[in-house]
């Protein structure tokens, strides 16, 4: 089986990348507490490092690196980096970042191929027990539900149980292998289908924040304690449903520096459990030229497209500003 | 100087003078009482008091429609139960006392045993608990102001908790006995805590495990509103498998060498869901779990008992160990209930049972492993797994060794031997088109026999 970024070319995912080019705009916002250009990013770049070269082109930013599991392919990775200044770090995150030094503010972007499960969640106790106030921390997963599984896997699991074939219970056994004793009590098989997954996940992120700040607060005083707002909660599908949860680390002195940030003024912020969801119509390049022309304006007035549904050309005017455009160019 | 302080005689002093001394102070005996419980089990310990409660009004053990609801947030600790409220002795004599008097008579075969668990567990919480309970006779209220208590002094009386109210002589319905408590003013770190989701997922968790036998008899244990689950104790069974269960008991006299009720034992051992978390021993005292699938040496695996690792291949393995007695004391729980005493003679004994009954499920695991790999076309181990029914342990009760069928004996003809190996899936499968065959298995052994006729004779 191919890696991942061997079947989709991440640049081609367009839902992804209004997400990334939402983000890039809040991630502007944090110049209260710093030049944008001085902060330190990590993320995991694959072979196309989307987010590196959009945060570069974008904020600036130089001190930069990429967490790469793959260790086999490091030749191909080298070679795609698109700026000498992409440091590579050949480990898994839950190894590497631990060993980074914390005492700079840092932007970071875990963007997981894999569902939730004990690792990212380590991955997020890791940055919340050592994180600067004024960082970042976004985390994407897949929160696609199990499908019914082949044949195989059913006999498999009546012969591990000796019950007749459940999907919810099937979801559940799964989940707690992913998550363990994290999973809420009370969570059933019927809390993991469709977008309820999602919900489940993004409490179990929040409930590791909160254990984990409460840990690294305890030894603190008032002024030092951590808290973290969330500012992100993304939800769409380029194929799988996809979740993306994050938000601000900040001590308490540093509350004021946070609201100077005006995040809120931010279209696509979320603080809560409503969630922002990015739908990416199919549009002609033609059809987003006329669109764009009218923009921007306010909801009473009627966008125009011919043979456009209206559907696609209010999704459309949602996020025109960070909508990409692809087309084929013949490189000479 | 030195030499004559040596060789003088010396007087006692006399009188209070003479003494030191050395009664704790209530700061350093709350910091020491507190200091080693998880929050986690100081809530257990309390839960266990309503248990105690639910046993005396229902000794045949029966819990149905008997509840205890634990309510907690960052403010304020609840819990309320409906079982039987606590009797004006047990408050006076145990439960509000420092140490238990060698004489107090407790609940026969209860899970509170040491006499601290009700105190520790309000000191552990907060600053402030009020103590309300009805039984069918009596009423009270004890309500603290530890801040007070502590500022009080220190004299022996001064140790005391008092009764806010007492009313004895009551004729009260069953229905409405019953205890409820209430601890505020929360310890800085405690509210924090109660705050956290992922204390409560815990909580509950280590719940269910500590009562999943209190909770098979269908005493309702919620947390926030949220009912606390169990994983029931079950085995397989069926005609052709059937999971081994030993009954002991042994005498006080042997045990401590003074007459006392007797340690009644019971052992089971089988298979059942397949699950690499859950398989192993677990043990209970006076029904209370103190051992969760253990996987380690503590109770029967590993090279000290001349047993193998846990190991994947065992994770349909599941042992139930049961020990009962109306004395507490004779048990072998630590005093926080997360193990097991493994120097206790009882245990020393029980263990020896344990490494037997492990033994024949374990051979009968690796026979089913073998059938796995070999994967035969008939697979009568596999069958009786699937034949059986999951049956509560409870219901198993005739002792009788484990019981599983015998690995088909090999196929008479040569001895065979496997062989494996991989090539680029290219070529293998145009191997399969030219031998005109379906498998891979087919691959190898068409491939096989024709090196052998062209190549098998020259040896």
């Amino acid at each position: 089986m191919p890696p991942s970024y061997r079947i989709i070319n991440y640049a081609l995912r367009p839902a992804k990348a209004i997400e990334r080019r939402m983000l890039c705009a809040a991630f502007e916002r944090l110049h209260p507490f710093q030049r944008i250009q001085d902060y330190r990013y990590v993320g995991f770049g694959s072979i196309y490092f989307s987010d590196f070269q959009l945060l570069h082109r974008q904020l600036g930013i130089t001190d930069m690196l990429s967490i790469e599991r793959d260790i086999s392919a490091e030749a191909c990775f080298r070679f795609n980096r698109p700026y000498k200044c992409i440091r590579l770090k050949f480990a898994a995150s839950s190894e590497a970042l631990p060993t980074l030094g914390w005492k700079r503010r840092t932007i970071l972007w875990l963007d997981y191929d894999d569902r939730l499960n004990v690792s990212v969640l380590r991955d997020i106790a890791t940055v919340c027990l050592r994180a600067a106030s004024g960082s970042l921390l976004v985390i994407s997963v897949n929160a696609q539900p199990d499908a019914e599984p082949s044949k195989e896997g059913r006999d498999l699991y009546e012969e591990e149980t000796r019950r007749p074939f459940d999907l919810a219970d099937y979801r559940l056994r799964i989940a707690k292998q992913l998550i363990g004793e994290k999973l809420p009590p009370g969570t059933s098989g019927a809390d993991l289908r469709g977008q309820d997954l999602g919900r489940v996940f993004r409490e179990v992120i929040n409930n590791e924040i909160a254990e984990q700040l409460s840990i690294r607060n305890a030894v603190l005083p008032d002024e030092k304690k951590i808290f973290y707002r969330q500012l992100f909660h993304f939800r769409y599908k380029d194929g799988a449903f996809m979740l993306t949860v994050g938000g601000i680390l900040y001590r308490t002195a540093d509350e004021p520096i946070v609201r100077a940030c005006r995040f809120d003024t931010l279209p696509f912020i979320q603080n809560g459990s409503d969630h922002c969801s990015i739908k990416a119509p199919c549009l002609t390049a033609k059809e987003i030229r006329h669109l764009n022309s009218q923009l921007p304006t306010t909801p009473a007035v009627k966008l125009r497209a011919p043979g456009v549904p209206p559907g696609d050309i209010q999704q459309y005017a949602e996020v025109y500003r960070y909508f990409p455009t692809f087309s084929e160019i013949l490189f000479a | 100087m030195e030499a004559s302080n040596c060789m003088a005689p010396t007087s006692s002093p006399q009188g209070e003078q003479g003494l030191i001394d050395a009664s704790p102070t209530k700061e350093f005996f709350i910091s020491m009482l507190t200091r080693d419980i998880p929050l986690e089990r100081a809530i257990i310990d309390l839960t266990d008091n309503s248990v105690d409660g639910a046993q005396r009004l229902r000794p045949t053990g029966d819990y149905d429609r008997l509840w205890v609801r634990i309510e907690l947030d960052s403010k304020h600790f609840r819990i309320a139960d409906n079982c039987g409220g606590i009797p004006v002795d047990i408050a006076r004599d145990y439960a509000f006392r420092f140490g238990r008097p060698k004489e107090a008579v407790g609940t026969p075969g209860s899970m509170g045993q040491f006499g601290v668990g009700m105190k520790r567990t309000f000191f552990r919480l907060g600053r402030h608990f009020v103590v309300r309970s009805t039984t069918a006779e009596s009423r009270f209220t004890v309500d603290v102001d530890v801040d007070e208590w502590m500022a009080d002094g220190e004299s022996p009386e001064k140790w005391h908790f008092k009764f806010d109210k007492l009313e004895t002589g009551l004729h009260v319905k069953e229905k409405d006995t019953g205890t409820v408590i209430d601890v505020d003013r929360l310890l800085p770190n405690v509210a924090d805590t109660f705050a956290l989701e992922n204390f409560r997922s815990r909580l509950a968790a280590e719940m269910s495990h500590a009562h999943a036998l209190t909770l098979g008899r269908e005493l309702g244990i919620a947390l926030n509103g949220l009912p606390i689950k169990h994983d029931p104790q079950e085995l397989f069974a069926s005609q052709s498998l059937k999971p081994g269960y030993v009954q002991k008991s042994y005498a006080s006299k042997e045990l401590v060498g003074e007459p006392g009720p007797p340690v009644r034992v019971k052992l089971y051992a089988g298979v059942s869901e397949r699950s690499l978390h859950d398989g192993g021993w677990y043990i209970f005292c006076n029904g209370r779990q103190i051992v969760r699938a253990d996987q380690t040496p503590r109770t029967v695996w590993e090279k000290r008992h001349q047993m193998p690792a846990y190991h994947p291949n065992y994770a349909y393995f599941r042992g139930y160990a049961y020990f009962d007695c109306d004395d507490g004391a004779l048990l072998p729980w630590t005093t926080t209930k997360t193990g097991v005493d493994a120097d206790s003679p009882i245990y020393k004994a029980v263990q020896q049972e344990m490494i037997a009954m492990t033994r024949p499920v374990l051979t009968f695991l690796t026979n089913l492993e073998k059938e796995r790999t070999a994967a035969p076309a008939v697979r009568p181990l596999q069958s009786a797994i699937s034949a059986a029914q999951a049956t509560q342990v409870q219901v198993v009760v005739h002792p009788h060794p484990f019981v599983a069928p015998l690995p088909p004996p090999a196929p008479s003809g040569p001895r065979m031997q496997r062989i494996q190996y991989s090539k680029p899936v290219k070529e293998v499968e145009k191997a399969k088109q030219i031998l005109k065959v379906r498998s891979f298995t087919a691959v190898g052994e068409k491939t096989f026999e024709y090196f052998m006729r062209y190549e098998g004779e020259k040896g």
